[in-house]
């Protein structure tokens, strides 16, 4: 699924060069789902950002689903972005103003067909609600809605292309510790019951925890990469 | 409609213009008042141009009559033109007649009224077609009409023969009631005869017929006794409101069939007893050529192609005429060339000697007079359009950076939600597409509001100032199409920077 080798990245701020990720080397397999955690400043969100095709690396490979996409220009990968991979982010990122049925919609505006019909993509969008368990909240808009249950449209919305793989950054940030669980287990069903591949970054171990397999960041490198055996993580509340 | 307002990218831009109404608003405001001002301008501008086209027509701007005969002082004779100026008899005298003092010149002969039967010969008899004065001394032939014809810069010619006549309601049509003739000066008129060439309507294009039409090609052929009207003519003879087309009158005591009414066709010239232009009747060369008798034309009447052009066209004409009839370096023209401008000096109280010493000595006579006055409105309505001009560039320019400056603030708002766009699978240029076509909805809402706006002041500024606009349909649709490129244009850097943005740093906007 996902293969990379020896990747680099290298920012420049001001007269400063900023290695965040300084060779990092790892493959994940179709249906993982792989937590990373490490401290702030570890490289994993740049990882995360590479992974997603949000960013190019300085230096090494990036080969996903057989394709080596680390050169890619950037309208072939937003092609990338909206074919194979479906965002979480940590602040939901919902439009304001529209509701839960139209932001789930959004991918299926920029297809490699264009526009979808009007039909199917409500269609479409009414499925990738339903994996989330929200299409009585099909109308409402996202200040009608409670944090967990946005972060669960911004869920449907990255599946509703059908990626192959859901990267989510931070996705549990803003939640509660219960609403945080709900979150992970659909995360964790999605990855067993559809096979998708999920990447999660997080700092917190009880999140990480609903991984398979667990990868340490520090320093722009890879510490640890371990899978994980007691999967059945500890239960809050 | 419906499914273009659910369209993606309208449903987007109306939700986003619907967050800041009241700028959306304004910026709308200064693009209508941009486009208002274009299409007044547009309007005042057309209207102007059309009425000075009118009395430019009217006037006869483009006109050069030459008349056979000359009674004009030679440049080679000024010296004796001022020492008898004044002395109208002096510089009536043909050039001919001025190496004998003691020969009378002939200006005008009783004689010439063709109505009249002479027992003895007539002036044309006696002194043969030159030496029978202004107009009457027929130099001039059909194939010089021609040979003018093929001057560049000559849009038509004219050969035309003019007499004075008594036109009759002929009595046996059956318009004569027994009283007919006892009230004899309501039958009969006395008028000028214009014998002329097809081509008079294209000329005299501040004409317009009331009824019927000019003579056809076929009847110049032919020679028809056939007649066009003037509108005084007519009135005079068949009365006011009275449809004499297809009536018979009688000329020479010849019968001629009436076939048109002419009249003025601008308010700027209105048919009066006596103008020599609706105070008249028409009939080809032809006929008048075959009835008495001639073979040479009183003059050519030719429009040049552009106004501009009369000096230049003028010396042409004065060149190939001079070869045509064989006159030698130091010999007098055996004919006269009268534009616009020599006769509006001949008319403006100078003394007549003068008038025609000024007339011929002065080059590019037209550039004033006439042509100066057209040219004066012409500036006066051309400054009005570049005033409204400045003010519709300025309006328009307001407008385009209050576009720039609300899609700038539209982009700012909204950075992190074109990051989520990208995320999801947005291209740059879908996200410059959504931007630009914001900018267009605001310009072109505002073009619309102003059309409106604009087609309203037009008519306020006919009704109020009575100045003539004309509001066209392609002004309408330039209007529109200039508010529309508005948007594009300043919408498109605001864009641009929008699809340039990169995705993660869009992302982290919060």
């Amino acid at each position: 699924m996902i293969a990379v080798h020896d990747l680099a990245k290298q920012y420049h701020v001001g007269d400063h060069v900023v290695n965040a990720l300084k060779g990092v080397t790892m493959s994940v397999g179709a249906a993982e789902f792989v937590t990373i955690v490490g401290p702030s400043g570890s490289g994993k969100s740049t990882f995360m950002h590479i992974l997603g095709c949000l960013d190019r690396p300085t230096n090494g490979r990036y080969v996903l689903n057989g394709r080596d996409v680390s050169t890619l220009p950037p309208d072939e990968l937003a092609r990338v972005r909206n074919e194979t991979i479906g965002f979480v982010f940590q602040g939901f990122n919902l439009l304001a103003r529209t509701s839960a049925l139209e932001n789930v919609e959004l991918p299926l505006l920029y297809t490699r067909q264009g526009v979808v019909r009007a039909a199917e993509r409500r269609d479409r969008a009414m499925r990738a609600l339903e994996a989330v368990g929200l299409t009585d909240r099909a109308d409402h808009h996202p200040n009608q809605l409670s944090g967990g249950q946005q972060q669960r449209v911004a869920i449907a919305r990255a599946l509703v292309t059908q990626p192959s793989l859901l990267l989510a950054d931070e996705p549990t940030g803003n939640l509660d510790s219960a609403t945080s669980h709900e979150v992970m287990e659909i995360f964790a069903r999605l990855s067993s019951d559809r096979g998708i591949t999920i990447v999660v970054i997080t700092h917190e171990r009880d999140i990480a925890a609903y991984g398979t397999r667990i990868v340490d960041f520090r320093d722009g490198l890879v510490v640890s990469d371990r899978a994980n055996e007691a999967r059945e993580p500890a239960r809050v509340g | 409609m419906q499914k273009f307002l659910r369209h993606p990218v309208v449903d987007t831009a109306i939700k986003a213009l619907s967050r800041n109404r009241l700028q959306t608003v304004l910026t709308m405001l200064g693009i209508a008042v941009g486009v208002a001002t274009v299409l007044a301008m547009m309007a005042v501008g057309a209207g102007a141009q059309r009425s000075i086209e009118q009395q430019v027509r009217a006037a006869g701007l483009n006109q050069i009559t030459i008349r056979a005969g000359n009674w004009r002082p030679k440049i080679t004779d000024s010296d004796e033109a001022v020492a008898h100026q004044g002395d109208a008899r002096e510089s009536l005298r043909h050039p001919l007649d001025r190496r004998n003092p003691d020969v009378l010149p002939i200006a005008f002969h009783p004689e010439d009224d063709p109505m009249e039967k002479h027992d003895h010969p007539t002036a044309r008899q006696r002194l043969g077609d030159l030496e029978a004065g202004l107009g009457s001394a027929a130099t001039m032939t059909f194939d010089d009409a021609e040979a003018l014809r093929q001057l560049p810069g000559v849009q038509y010619v004219a050969g035309g023969i003019h007499e004075n006549v008594r036109v009759h309601l002929d009595p046996s049509t059956g318009s004569g009631s027994p009283r007919a003739t006892s009230r004899g000066d309501q039958k009969r008129w006395f008028t000028r005869m214009h014998g002329t060439d097809v081509m008079m309507p294209s000329i005299k294009r501040a004409w317009t017929f009331t009824s019927g039409r000019f003579f056809t090609e076929r009847e110049q052929d032919r020679a028809s006794q056939v007649v066009v009207l003037g509108q005084v003519v007519a009135d005079k003879l068949f009365g006011p409101g009275a449809a004499p087309v297809g009536r018979e009158v009688m000329l020479w005591n010849q019968t001629f069939e009436v076939i048109g009414v002419v009249t003025s066709a601008t308010w700027v010239v209105q048919p009066a007893p006596g103008d020599d232009q609706f105070d008249a009747v028409y009939m080809p060369y032809t006929t008048t050529q075959r009835l008495l008798n001639l073979s040479k034309l009183n003059d050519i009447t030719v429009t040049a192609e552009s106004s501009g052009d009369i000096s230049r066209l003028s010396r042409e004409i004065t060149k190939l005429l001079r070869i045509r009839h064989g006159i030698g370096d130091h010999e007098a023209d055996d004919f006269t060339l009268i534009t616009q401008a020599t006769k509006a000096l001949t008319t403006g109280g100078l003394p007549p000697s003068v008038a025609r010493a000024v007339a011929s000595n002065v080059a590019e006579l037209e550039k004033v007079t006439l042509e100066q006055l057209a040219m004066t409105m012409e500036r006066a309505s051309r400054t009005m359009t570049w005033l409204l001009a400045a003010v519709a560039a300025v309006s328009l320019l307001v407008g385009g950076i209050g576009i720039m400056n609300i899609t700038l603030l539209s982009v700012t708002e909204r950075t992190s939600e074109i990051g989520l766009r990208m995320a999801v699978g947005a291209r740059g240029k879908d996200v410059m597409r959504q931007f630009l076509f914001e900018a267009v909805v605001i310009s072109a809402a505002g073009g619309l509001a102003g059309i409106v706006v604009g087609v309203i002041a037009s008519i306020g500024i006919a009704r109020t100032l009575q100045w003539a606009t004309v509001v066209s349909p392609l002004s309408v649709v330039l209007a529109f199409g200039i508010a529309t490129a508005v948007g594009v244009f300043f919408g498109w850097y605001p864009a641009r920077r929008a699809s340039k943005l990169d995705p993660i740093v869009a992302l982290r906007r919060d």
